[in-house]
């Protein structure tokens, strides 16, 4: 059995408020404990900034600044700015945003960041919703998941957000899911010696949101991975695709089945959504052919090129 | 920063926030038995054996197997393995070949000369045994390390009981066993060897001379078929053979004096062991038994490789009449027999028979050999020990009605294995030795077992199970090599990894790296639970590989 590492440095604390057993809080752990104490967190309103906020208390030993859902990527790369006029450049901006702040409202500042390549790592913890406020959808809700405001089940489809940003030709771009925190890790580690825009999504199963047991947030990410329907890539330069997980052949309906935002699902939908997976993993393997070394672009590699 | 107005700025952190309110039900680490542990008749501590294989540490794999079997090497080979009948791995893929790791460790620990851990300081308490059978031998052991003296009195010349002269030696190296036996009489074992123990008076002199008695003397009274007994006219003219007697005999490496087609009758292990024995001295040999094939007592493996060895079964059948033959030159018996429904009884060993109408067949034969069972005896010792039946009556911790005086092992149980044996020697010392030491405190095991779902198999990727090879045919019957090959190294390992190690902490933090309330800690060896914060959402329970880690009400 592979073991987990990471050096837990005490930089998240408990005492924090998310729901027992969130997917988020456990990302977040080891994603702070990965960036080390000389960051700097930029926070859109989310569960992340409940997370991380409750005034007085901070369950960081970061700085965070909290800042408005339109502008996180904006109010990030300011930071950075005035960090560069500091002179403390060695210092690593860290901003986390939740689907609806990142895929919605603030995906025009997040495109123009990554336009201008603003030396930041946005984290996106991707609930598919607006989870914090009650668990109304956004754009990265998926076909047919109940929300608050999709009460019979959400009729458009999840938007492609790694396409988007792909497109934006910036240095790292990867997937992650707290079901493998080694994974996890060495993209956070990756993206953390680079300079430039990266994004990570992180998928992150809503225990109120998507109806789960307060025990299964992991189990439920893991089941996303081997049904395929959270690839798990890294994309540098927006060209050369890698895949970190191969292709899972557990069947969606699986993976469904044990979300109650599924439950009115009918056969005929749940195969729908199994070809719309399929449709996915097409345009990804043709993305997968296209890259520099065929997709399979050394990373240490081109992590040293994008370095300055 | 200082001189901004404080209240814009968060002054404290969150671990001032006791979230350990919230929750209903605290998850604990506590080693939780594993179903194997619970069906080894010697309580062996498997899961744990099994990771310190796969942690490389052979020595101490060994030492946690001793513990409570002295016997790994011979267990290792003869065990009808009940562990592995219950593995929580045959619900993912296959059982884990615990039996084969058993062997392996036991072998190897052999090979290195591995003596057994040094005994507590002297008690100078003195207990007597009957019997060095696998359940005197191991109340031995057990009544040893805890610092009593002990003195075994064997009837025979070597001790080992149907180790010795019952299991052949090509399924138990006679090498193997006399090296497990020499660890411990090499450990201060008072042996003495034919001192047969019978009658009133010997049994009172050891109550007199000890201040403890542990009878094990084992079933040796085989029970007989009419007109087949040894003082019958056919055993007289050398055509018929008690089972017992034929492989004690040939354990010895004598050669019974049979005819060349020998008839074996009986279908439970011995029967088997007497029929490859026969085998292997050249005679043509048919097994005849009661049980239909599907239902007989021996193990499966025994019956498969009795066939392969080109032995014939007839079963569902019985013998009605012995008659000289009626082609004598060819046989010198015929055997009248007809096909019978065989119907399990209540007990053990209980069954009644119905005739088939009009299936009536003879089988011709040089001579029979007579394997249907033994019986205990409990009265050579002229009605001191109680009786049940053809046991020794015992109470709850082996105890006869005799103050100080035990019994066990096939005198005292028809669970008649091995490990039976050996498990209860080994609970047998530990009453003998509350009896000595009424402080003394004996582990006891009360969680319930780690059940299948409780195990995240996401860790344990699926692995086909090591296959341990039989010596091929051509190579068995010339002589009395084992059949059963070793595992190879990297097989055992393989092997090994297969276990979930169900209810044993492997120490892989992942119940500390995966709660988002860092509300486990580390130790130096193990974890703790901070109550302070822990929010009871069970991640670290779900995401444990071994199912280590449980929740538990917090008010009991
Ligand atoms: C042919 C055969 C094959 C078997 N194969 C298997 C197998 O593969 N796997 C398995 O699990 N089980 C097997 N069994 C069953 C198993 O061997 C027994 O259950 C087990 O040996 C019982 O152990 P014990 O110590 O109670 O008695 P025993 O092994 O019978 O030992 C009793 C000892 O006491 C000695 N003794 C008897 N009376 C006296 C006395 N008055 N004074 C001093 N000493 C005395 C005897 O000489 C003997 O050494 C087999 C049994 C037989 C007959
Ligand atoms: C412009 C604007 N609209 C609405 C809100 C209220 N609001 C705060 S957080 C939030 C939900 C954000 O959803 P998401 O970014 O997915 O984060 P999650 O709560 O799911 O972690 C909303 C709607 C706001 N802060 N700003
Ligand atoms: S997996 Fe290992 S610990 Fe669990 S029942 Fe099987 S052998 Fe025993
Ligand atoms: S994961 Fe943490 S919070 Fe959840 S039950 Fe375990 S110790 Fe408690
Ligand atoms: S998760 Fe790992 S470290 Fe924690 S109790 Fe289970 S086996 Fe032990
Ligand atoms: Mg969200």
């Amino acid at each position: 059995m592979e073991k987990i590492v990471y050096n837990d440095q005490g930089l998240f604390h408990p005492g924090h408020v998310a729901c027992g057993g969130c997917a988020e809080a456990l990302s977040l752990r080891v994603i702070l404990n990965t960036m080390g104490k000389n960051t700097i967190g930029v926070v859109s309103p989310s569960c992340t900034a409940v997370i991380c906020g409750g005034y007085p208390m901070t369950s960081t030993s970061i700085p965070i600044f909290h800042t408005t859902l339109e502008t996180a990527a904006a109010a990030a790369a300011g930071v950075r700015q005035a960090l560069e006029a500091r002179g403390e450049g060695d210092t690593q901006v860290l901003c986390l945003a939740g689907d609806g702040g990142t895929y919605d409202i603030g995906l025009q500042a997040l495109s123009s960041a990554a336009e201008r390549n603003e030396d930041i790592l946005y984290v996106c913890f991707d609930n598919e919703g607006y989870m914090n406020t009650g668990g109304q959808k956004s754009s990265s809700t998926p076909t047919g998941a109940r929300t608050g405001s999709t009460p019979t089940g959400k009729t458009t489809h999840k938007k492609n957000l790694v396409e988007i940003l792909a497109a934006h030709r910036i240095p790292y771009i990867a997937t992650a899911s707290p079901s493998d925190l080694n994974d996890l890790r060495t993209k956070v580690e990756r993206a953390r010696d680079m300079r430039g825009m990266r994004v990570i999504i992180v998928l992150i199963p809503c225990l109120p949101g998507w109806g789960i047991a307060d025990d299964s947030a992991v189990a439920t990410a893991r089941l996303a991975v081997e049904t395929g329907l959270w690839p798990m890539v890294e994309i540098f330069d927006g060209r050369d695709w890698r895949l970190t997980h191969r292709r899972g052949t557990r069947s969606v309906a699986e993976y469904l089945k044990g979300q109650k935002r599924y439950n009115h699902l009918q056969t005929d939908d749940i195969e729908a959504l199994g070809r719309e997976v399929d449709e996915g993993w097409e345009l990804l393997n043709a993305r997968l052919g296209q890259g520099p070394a065929g997709g399979s672009g050394n990373p240490q590699h081109r992590a040293a090129a994008n370095t300055g | 920063m200082d001189d901004l107005p404080s209240p814009l700025w968060t002054y404290l952190t969150s671990d001032n926030r006791l979230t350990g309110t919230w929750r209903s039900a605290l998850p604990r680490h506590r080693d939780v038995p594993s179903p194997c542990r619970g069906a080894c008749p010697v309580d062996g501590h498997i899961a744990e054996w099994i990771g310190q294989i796969r942690d490389g540490d052979m020595h101490k794999a060994w030492l946690t197997l001793v513990a409570n079997n002295p016997f790994p090497a011979v267990i290792g080979r003869v065990c009808h393995h009940p562990c592995q009948s219950v593995c929580n791995r045959s619900e993912l893929d296959e059982t884990v070949s615990i039996r084969s790791l058993e062997r392996h460790v036991g072998d190897h620990a052999i090979a290195q000369g591995w003596r057994l851990p040094a005994p507590g300081p002297a008690t100078g308490r003195k207990v007597a045994i009957v019997g060095g059978g696998p359940a005197g031998l191991s109340a031995a052991w057990q009544l040893m390390r805890r610092g009593h003296a002990v003195t075994l009195f064997e009837a025979s010349d070597a001790p080992g009981g149907l180790l010795r002269s019952g299991i052949p030696s090509y399924r138990l190296d006679k090498a193997v066993l006399d090296a497990e036996i020499a660890r411990i009489t090499q450990y201060g074992l008072d042996l003495r060897c034919g001192e047969r123990i019978s009658g009133r008076a010997g049994l009172e002199k050891l109550r007199k001379d000890f201040d403890a008695v542990y009878l094990a003397t084992g079933a040796s009274r085989p029970r007989h078929l009419p007109g087949l007994a040894p003082d019958s006219a056919l055993a007289r003219d050398g055509l018929a053979m008690d089972g017992a007697e034929f492989l004690r005999q040939t354990n010895a490496g004598e050669t019974p004096p049979l005819g060349r087609h020998v008839v074996v009758i009986g279908g439970g292990s011995a029967a088997m062991d007497v029929a490859r024995s026969a085998r292997r001295l050249g005679h043509d040999v048919t097994i005849l038994a009661l049980e239909a094939e599907e239902t007989l007592p021996a193990q499966r493996d025994e019956v498969i490789e009795a066939r392969e060895e080109g032995i014939s079964l007839v079963t569902g059948a019985r013998v009605r009449a012995i008659e000289p033959a009626v082609t004598p030159r060819v046989a010198g018996l015929t055997l009248v027999c007809e096909k019978v429904r065989f119907i399990p009884g209540a007990r053990r060993g209980e069954f009644t028979v119905e005739a088939l109408a009009d299936s009536a067949f003879d089988i011709d034969a040089d001579a029979i050999v007579t394997a249907i069972g033994q019986d205990a005896d409990p009265g050579i010792w002229d009605g001191l020990i109680t009786a049940d039946g053809a046991l020794a009556s015992t109470g709850d911790s082996w105890q006869t009605d005799l103050p100080g005086v035990f019994a066990g092992g096939d005198l005292a149980s028809m669970d008649r294995f091995v490990s039976a044996a050996i498990g209860m020697g080994k609970e047998a010392a530990e009453a003998i030795d509350t009896y000595l030491n009424k402080a003394a405190d004996h582990e006891a095991v009360n969680a319930p077992e780690v059940r299948f779902d409780e195990i995240n198999t996401a860790y344990h990727p699926p692995a086909p199970r090591q296959i341990q090879e039989n010596r091929p045919v051509e190579e068995r019957l010339d002589s009395f090599i084992e059949v059963q090959l070793p595992l190879a190294a990297e097989q055992a390992l393989a092997e090994a990894e297969r276990c979930f190690s169900c209810g044993t902490c492997i120490y892989c933090d992942n119940c500390y790296v995966y709660c988002p309330d860092m509300a486990v800690i580390r130790l130096e060896r193990g974890y703790e639970i901070r109550t302070d914060y822990c929010k009871g959402c069970g991640l670290c329970v779900a995401e444990c590989p071994t199912g280590a880690v449980r929740m538990m009400a917090e008010v009991q």
